[in-house]
């Protein structure tokens, strides 16, 4: 029995982080259309400025201070993504180069972090004390990682909700045209957009960098299964991108237990077929009236 | 005899050629030093070797050392002559550990820079997929991959420079029998093609010890979590794992997520488990402490002393070759692929500077005992094309590493 709820703790620890990578999605998608390919790789970033920059004799404030400070650089870096991104677009729906952009993105991260550190994984140590869960001592990163995301989900709907800014960019991903034509300054918003995605996604790959496989080639892992989180969530629902990555993360992980390993990746792609057959809208997605 | 005979010949006396004369001469001359020239053009001409070996993505740390060893080694060869007067000349491709990506890499090796020898791939997976547009173009490889497919049928004119599956089994098998005293052991293993060979020849070296299998259980390289695996073969309640990894990191996470579920068991590791530097600093040099793993033997001691001067040699020109890569390579492995360019060009030597496939084969099967590397006395022959036998290898405590790499033998005790 106490297995199982390892596997549950477990699960819900890594499944935030498919969470934040979702939510980061959502972030820019809302406002763009986009969806950001490179988001994976960015909190692998996050996860390599830990490595270079985190003392090992930090204390709480200097983790906090470091927390802020990646999330902040990768937002930086993902300002320059995003005005890349959408400078060959009039509309970012009216046409689909985001798609190489932001692929290629996350092709030349992997060849940087291959160049600069080498092809070994990075570790990150965690500052904190693990703790003993059922027997077990687990990493005190599969707690960080479920209150970042919660607190990452809350963050956006107060700011959507009690901000003019955040007024404004739900007004884009509700009608691009019709907040252009009411002045919303669109492009500045959207960027903006990138910028709070960079922010999330770059202080959780640092806040959870000890449970991440921080290497060259391990972002892909997390863009899948943060992208199967978000459609099972439902594109656009942050709400359900904190659902739908507890379930990946969970039940790859009862997957890898109770049936093998080698089964993991597929339970989860099997989730995803089976909702988007019941509900193609994902979980907690709006069905949309279209015109016809 | 004509006026200009005479004066001819008067020139040749005293080497003054005006006229037609000297431009018969000339033309004569020419003509030889070009006869001469002609041949030595010829032979001048380079040796392509293509190399293939995962340079981005999963592999990429593999990658690297494969890469530092045969550059080390063609420039060292180049250096001393070339093959048989002809200088390497290297064309890397990437496979990305990708058989697609390493089909598409050989093509180009093939068809388009038309390479005359191939070294690598490594990864089974990718070595398999290539093996056949190798065959048709009739070029010798050196492969380092440990798939048991790799028959001399399946793979007839490449050599592998890696451990096979079935040799590490029998190693692995012995050492949880013989050093952990286990009756019976869980399998965990990558999901590489060689590791899904080599389950199949764990189980078949259990059984035949006498000892049972009480789970097997996988995860996908790179994983950072491998709790629900280690989770589910404790309830087997095994006296020993044994532990089929492709590398450090991954090892590295197996022995963490031991540590963490608190299951204190002794681990018989695979050639993977040796390359400890990475799971080191994933996992703390505590967590190898009741692990074994295999390396080539000539790079273990029982007194963690220095190595013998040859590989000394080898380990410095490493270091000065490329001093930042040096730091991380493993030097066991990064020899492999400098010997794999040294046996061929030993072969094309022996056989008069021919490249065919089928010929280079033959000599290797007959010939590579008496092959005098970094790692000496191969052993393949036409019942087999693994360089490397059981008695090129030993069991290592992955953790007791000195000078270059060299490891301490667990039978030392």
């Amino acid at each position: 029995m106490d297995e199982f709820f390892i596997i549950v703790i477990r699960g819900i620890g890594i499944g935030a982080v498919y969470s934040l990578v979702a939510i980061s999605f959502n972030v820019v998608y809302q406002s763009s259309g986009i969806l950001n390919f490179a988001q994976g790789h960015m909190l692998i970033l996050g996860g390599v400025f830990g490595s270079m920059f985190l003392p090992p004799d930090a204390g709480v404030l200097t983790w906090l201070a470091l927390l802020i400070a990646a999330g902040l650089s990768i937002a930086l870096l993902m300002v320059v993504q995003g005005y890349i991104t959408l400078l060959p677009l009039k509309s970012s729906v009216e046409q689909h180069s985001w798609l190489i952009t932001t692929l290629a993105v996350s092709v030349i991260i992997s060849a940087l972090i291959l160049i600069t550190k080498g092809p070994f994984a990075l570790v990150v140590r965690d500052p904190f004390p693990p703790f003993r869960a059922f027997g077990i001592e687990t990493p005190a990163a599969y707690a960080i990682a479920p209150i970042l995301a919660i607190a990452a989900c809350l963050g956006l709907g107060w700011f959507h909700r009690h901000t003019l800014t955040g007024l404004a960019m739900s007004a884009i991903s509700q009608d691009l045209e019709a907040a252009r034509a009411a002045g919303i300054r669109v492009r500045r918003l959207q960027i903006l957009s990138f910028a709070i995605s960079g922010l999330i996604v770059g202080a959780a790959g640092f806040g959870v960098g000890a449970i991440l496989s921080i290497s060259p080639s391990s972002p892909i892992n997390y863009v899948l299964n943060g992208f199967v989180a978000a459609v099972i969530g439902g594109i656009g629902s942050n709400a359900g991108a904190l659902v739908g990555g507890a379930m990946v993360g969970v039940l790859s992980m009862w997957a890898a237990y109770n049936v093998g390993g080698e089964y993991q990746n597929a339970v989860s792609l099997a989730l995803l077929v089976v909702i988007l057959m019941a509900r193609p809208q994902g979980l907690f997605g709006r069905v949309l009236a279209r015109q016809v | 005899m004509t006026g200009s005979d005479k004066h001819c010949r008067g020139s040749f006396a005293r080497l003054d050629l005006p006229g037609l004369c000297r431009r018969a001469v000339l033309f004569v001359g020419g003509t030889l030093l070009a006869a001469w020239l002609m041949p030595a053009q010829a032979s001048a001409e380079p040796i392509k070797i293509g190399m293939l070996a995962p340079l981005s993505g999963p592999g990429a740390q593999i990658g690297e050392s494969a890469q530092v060893g045969v550059e080390y080694a063609t420039k060292v060869i180049n250096e001393a002559g070339g093959i048989g007067g002809r200088a390497i000349q290297l064309v890397i491709g990437d496979s990305q550990a990708n058989p697609t990506a390493g089909v598409s890499e050989v093509r180009r090796l093939i068809d388009h820079e038309q390479v005359d020898l191939v070294i690598g791939p490594t990864y089974s997976q990718v070595t398999l997929a290539v093996m056949p547009l190798l065959i048709d173009a009739d070029i010798a490889s050196i492969n380092v991959s440990g798939t048991d497919l790799l028959t001399p049928e399946a793979a007839p004119y490449s050599f592998s420079m890696l451990v096979n599956s079935r040799v590490q089994a029998e190693l692995m098998v012995r050492d949880a029998k013989e050093r952990l005293k286990a009756s019976s052991v869980a399998i965990l293993s990558d999901s590489g093609a060689q590791a899904k060979t080599a389950v199949v020849e764990i189980r078949n070296a259990v059984a035949s010890s006498g000892m049972t299998v009480t789970g097997t259980q996988e995860y996908q390289y790179g994983a950072s979590d491998m709790t629900p695996q280690l989770l589910d073969l404790r309830r087997g309640n095994p006296d020993a794992l044994i532990l089929f990894a492709s590398t450090g990191d991954d090892t590295g996470h197996v022995l963490k997520g031991l540590r963490e579920i608190g299951w204190k068991i002794g681990v018989s590791g695979s050639y993977g488990v040796a390359l400890a530097g990475p799971g080191i600093a994933i996992a703390g040099k505590e967590a190898y402490e009741n692990v074994a793993g295999i390396n080539y033997r000539s790079w273990t001691s029982c007194s963690n002393g220095s190595p013998d001067p040859k590989m000394a040699a080898f380990i410095e020109g490493v270091r000065e070759f490329r001093p930042a890569a040096a730091v991380r390579l493993p030097f066991n492995y990064v020899s492999l692929w400098y010997d794999g360019v040294f046996l061929l060009r030993q072969a094309v030597e022996a056989n008069e500077g021919s490249t065919d496939g089928a010929t280079l084969a033959k000599w290797i099967e007959q010939n590579s005992s008496s092959f005098d590397g970094i790692n000496p006395g191969l052993s393949a022959s036409a019942d087999t094309h693994f360089l490397i036998g059981s008695a090129n290898l030993a069991m290592v405590h992955p953790a007791e590493t000195g000078e270059g790499g060299v490891q301490k033998r667990v039978d030392c005790e």
